[in-house]
C-alpha cells in the first residue's frame, strides 16, 4: 500500500531518524526502566512502515534488503549464544555478567543482557516486518 | 539437587528451529538435524531420569535468580517422565514423517515448527511457575497452529480457526487467573504458592476470598487444553485433517500437556483445602463423562482417524480418574497411564498413517486384507491396539490395574466406569483390527496409490514406538516406582518445595502482595 503524498514523504523523512532514535533510546534504557528490546523494536517498525507507505515497495526494499527471516534467524540466534556462553562457565542458563565502567568521574553499568535486548529488537522486527509485508502483498498494491 | 544443564531441553530444540528456518527448503540437513537434536534431547533426559529414579529433584534457576523472583526449571519425577516420554513420540513421528508429508509440507516450515513445538512442549513440563507454564503453553499452541494449517487447504484452515479460537478463549483466561492468583498471594512460583496456601489452611487462616473460583478457573483452562469433559468438541476434527504424523504428534503431547497441567498444579495449590472440595466433583464428574461417552463416540465411527482421535478423550478420562482421587497410588497410576498412553497412541496414528497410503482412505468400508499385504503393519497395529485396551503382558493393562484398583475403594462406579470402557475400547479396536486386517477387501476397496516402497521412514517409527510400549508395559516395575515418587511427592509436596524454594522468601514476608 503506497499513499502518494509530498507531506508524507517529507514528514517521513524527518520522522524515521527519530523513530531509530527513540527506539535506541528505548532499548538502552530497558534494564531498569520502561523500556526493552521488545518495545524498541516496535517502536523501530512503526518507523520501517510509514517509509514504506510513503516511498513504496521498492524504495522499502533498498533500505530493507534482507528477506525478514533472516532477521529472525539473526536475533534469536543471537539472544541464544547470549543466554548459552554462562553454561559454559558452569553457571545457569541466562545468568547476566555486569560491569561498571569508569568514565571521568561517571559511572556506567554495562550488563550483557543488553546484547540479550538486541536480540530480542532483531526478532520484534523481523516478525512485525514480516507480517505486514505479508499482509501488504496479500492486499495488493 | 542443581543442574544448570536442565536448560538444553529448551535451548536444544529452540536452536535447531533457528538454523532449521535458515535451511529452509533443503530437506536433508534439516531433517538429520531434527533426528539429532531430539536424540541427544532424548538421551540426556534418560541420564537424569535415571539419575533421579530415587525421588530426587533437580533444580535450575534462570539467570541465577533465587526460586520466587526468578525462571526455575525443575527435573522431578513427574516432569522427568514426561519429557522423557514427549521425546520418544516426538522422535517415532518425527521419522514416520519422512516418508509420509508430503514434500510441499516439509518444505514449508515443518521442521522449524516441530522444533517450536518441543520448545513449549519441554517448557511447560519444565517450568517451576504459573506464568511460565503459559508462556510454555503459547510457544506450544503457536507452534501448532502453524502445523495445523501447514498445506492450507480449506478445509483444513477451517478446522485450524476453531482450534485457534478455543484456545484463545482459554489463554486469555489463563492470563486472567494467574494474574488474580498473583493479586491474591504475591507470587506465581509454585513451590511458593504451595508453601503459602498449605501454611494458610494450616493455621486456620483460610484461602483468600476468590481462590476457589480462580481454582475452578484453572480447571477449565486446562481442561480445554487436555480435551476433558465438557471442553472436548474440538479435538476429533483437529486430528482429523492434517497430515498424519502432525496428528500423531498432536495426540502424544497436546492433551497431555494439559493434564501434565492438571497434576503439577492441583494437588500442590488449587485443591487445597476447601478448594478440593469443589473441585474433586468436578473432576470425577468429567472423568467418568469423559471415558464413557468418549468410547461411546469411538465406537459409533467409522473412519480410523476418527475412531482414534475420539479414543484420545476416552483415554483422557482414565488420566483423570487418577488425578481426581489425588491419593498417592491414583496419581502415580496417572502418571503411568500418561507414559504409556503417549507412545501407544502416537503409535497407532503411525500406523493408520501407513493405512492410508495402502489404500487411499481410512474409511473402514473400503479398507481390508490389510494384514495380508504388510505383515509388519498388521502385528504393530495389534500390539498398539491391545496395549490401548489393556490386555495383560502389555502397557494399557498396568495403567488401568492401578487406576482401577486404587479407585475402588474411593469412586467404585468410576471403577465400574473405567472396566466397561476398556470392554468398550476392545469393540472398537476389534472393528478396525477385523475390517482393516483381518477379513480380505470388500468390493469396493479403492485402489492402492502410491508405491508401497518408501516407507522406510514411517517403519522405522511405527518399529520404535511399538518397541517403547512393549518395553514400558515389561519393563512396568522401574517405571511405576518413578511415577510413584511422583505421586508421593505431589500428595507431600515437602520434597519438591525445599528443592526448588529452600529459603520461601515471600512466605516469610506474610505472603500476601
Amino acid at each position: 500500500m503506497r499513499i502518494d503524498s509530498l507531506i508524507l514523504r517529507t514528514a517521513v523523512r524527518l520522522v524515521l531518524p527519530l523513530t531509530v532514535l527513540l527506539a535506541i533510546y528505548a532499548a538502552l534504557n530497558g534494564h531498569n526502566a520502561p523500556g526493552g528490546g521488545f518495545i524498541a523494536g516496535l517502536v523501530t517498525t512503526v518507523g520501517l512502515c510509514t517509509y514504506r507507505m510513503a516511498f513504496g515497495e521498492r524504495a522499502f526494499h533498498r533500505l530493507f534488503p534482507v528477506h525478514p527471516r533472516w532477521l529472525v534467524v539473526a536475533g534469536l540466534g543471537l539472544t541464544l549464544v547470549v543466554a548459552i556462553i554462562p553454561l559454559l562457565a558452569g553457571e545457569p542458563l541466562l545468568r547476566s555478567a555486569s560491569t561498571v565502567l569508569r568514565l571521568g568521574g561517571q559511572e556506567l553499568h554495562l550488563v550483557s543482557a543488553t546484547v540479550f535486548d538486541l536480540g530480542v529488537l532483531v526478532v520484534v522486527v523481523g516478525v512485525a516486518v514480516g507480517m505486514i509485508t505479508r499482509l501488504g502483498e496479500e492486499l495488493g498494491p | 539437587m542443581t543442574n544448570h544443564l536442565l536448560g538444553l531441553l529448551v535451548v536444544i530444540p529452540m536452536a535447531t528451529s533457528v538454523v532449521s528456518v535458515a535451511l529452509v527448503g533443503r530437506r536433508r540437513p534439516q531433517r538429520v538435524l531434527g533426528v539429532l537434536s531430539l536424540g541427544s534431547m532424548l538421551l540426556l533426559s534418560l541420564r537424569w531420569l535415571l539419575e533421579i529414579r530415587d525421588g530426587d529433584v533437580l533444580v535450575s534457576q534462570m539467570g541465577a535468580w533465587p526460586a520466587p523472583f526468578g525462571i526455575t526449571l525443575v527435573f522431578d519425577s513427574l516432569s522427568g517422565l514426561l519429557i522423557c516420554a514427549g521425546l520418544v513420540v516426538a522422535l517415532g513421528c518425527y521419522v514416520h514423517g519422512f516418508s509420509t508429508l508430503s514434500p510441499e509440507t516439509e518444505r514449508r516450515y515443518f521442521h522449524p515448527l516441530a522444533q517450536l513445538l518441543m520448545v513449549g512442549v519441554n517448557q511447560c513440563f519444565l517450568t517451576g511457575d504459573l506464568f511460565n507454564l503459559f508462556v510454555g503453553f503459547e510457544i506450544m499452541l503457536m507452534a501448532s497452529y502453524g502445523l495445523l494449517s501447514i498445506g492450507g487447504s480449506r478445509r483444513q484452515m477451517g478446522q485450524a480457526y476453531k482450534y485457534l479460537v478455543l484456545n484463545l478463549v482459554a489463554s486469555t483466561v489463563f492470563v486472567i487467573s494467574a494474574g488474580l492468583v498473583y493479586g491474591m498471594l504475591g507470587t506465581l512460583n509454585l513451590a511458593d504458592l504451595a508453601r503459602i496456601v498449605s501454611g494458610r489452611v494450616a493455621s486456620g487462616e483460610g484461602l483468600p476470598t476468590g481462590f476457589v473460583a480462580v481454582s475452578v478457573l484453572l480447571l477449565f483452562v486446562f481442561g480445554a487444553k487436555g480435551a476433558m469433559f465438557p471442553l472436548w468438541f474440538w479435538l476429533p476434527d483437529t486430528y482429523h485433517t492434517p497430515p498424519v504424523a502432525v496428528a500423531a504428534l498432536f495426540s502424544g503431547l497436546l492433551t497431555k500437556v494439559g493434564v501434565y497441567a492438571v497434576a503439577r498444579t492441583f494437588p500442590l495449590v488449587f485443591a487445597v483445602g476447601e478448594a478440593r472440595d469443589v473441585v474433586t466433583p468436578l473432576l470425577v464428574v468429567s472423568a467418568g463423562v469423559t471415558m464413557f461417552l468418549g468410547v461411546l463416540g469411538a465406537v459409533s465411527q467409522h473412519s480410523v482417524r476418527r475412531i482414534l482421535a475420539i479414543h484420545v478423550i476416552s483415554q483422557v478420562g482414565y488420566m483423570v480418574f487418577g488425578l481426581s482421587m489425588m491419593t498417592t497410588a491414583g496419581l502415580a497410576g496417572a502418571l503411568y497411564y500418561m507414559v504409556q498412553h503417549m507412545v501407544v497412541k502416537s503409535s497407532l496414528f503411525l500406523c493408520c498413517g501407513v493405512m492410508e497410503r495402502h489404500t487411499g482412505s481410512d474409511d473402514l468400508d473400503k479398507v481390508g486384507g490389510l494384514l495380508k499385504r504388510d505383515t509388519f503393519l498388521g502385528v504393530s497395529f495389534f500390539v498398539a491396539a491391545m496395549s490401548l485396551v489393556g490386555l495383560p503382558p502389555l502397557s494399557g493393562f498396568f495403567g488401568k490395574l492401578v487406576l482401577i484398583r486404587e479407585g475402588w475403594g474411593i469412586h467404585w462406579w468410576l471403577s465400574v466406569i473405567a472396566l466397561l470402557t476398556g470392554a468398550l475400547t476392545l469393540l472398537s479396536m476389534l472393528k478396525v483390527w477385523t475390517t482393516g486386517f483381518w477379513l480380505p477387501p470388500g468390493s469396493e476397496t479403492s485402489t492402492p496409490t502410491g508405491e508401497p516402497g518408501g516407507l522406510r521412514g514411517a517403519y522405522v517409527g511405527i518399529g520404535f514406538l511399538v518397541i517403547t510400549a512393549l518395553f514400558i508395559g515389561l519393563a512396568a516395575e522401574p517405571i511405576y516406582d518413578i511415577a510413584f515418587h511422583a505421586g508421593e511427592q505431589l500428595t507431600d509436596p515437602t520434597v519438591y518445595i525445599e528443592a526448588v524454594d529452600p529459603h520461601g522468601l515471600v512466605a516469610s514476608l506474610g505472603g500476601s502482595g
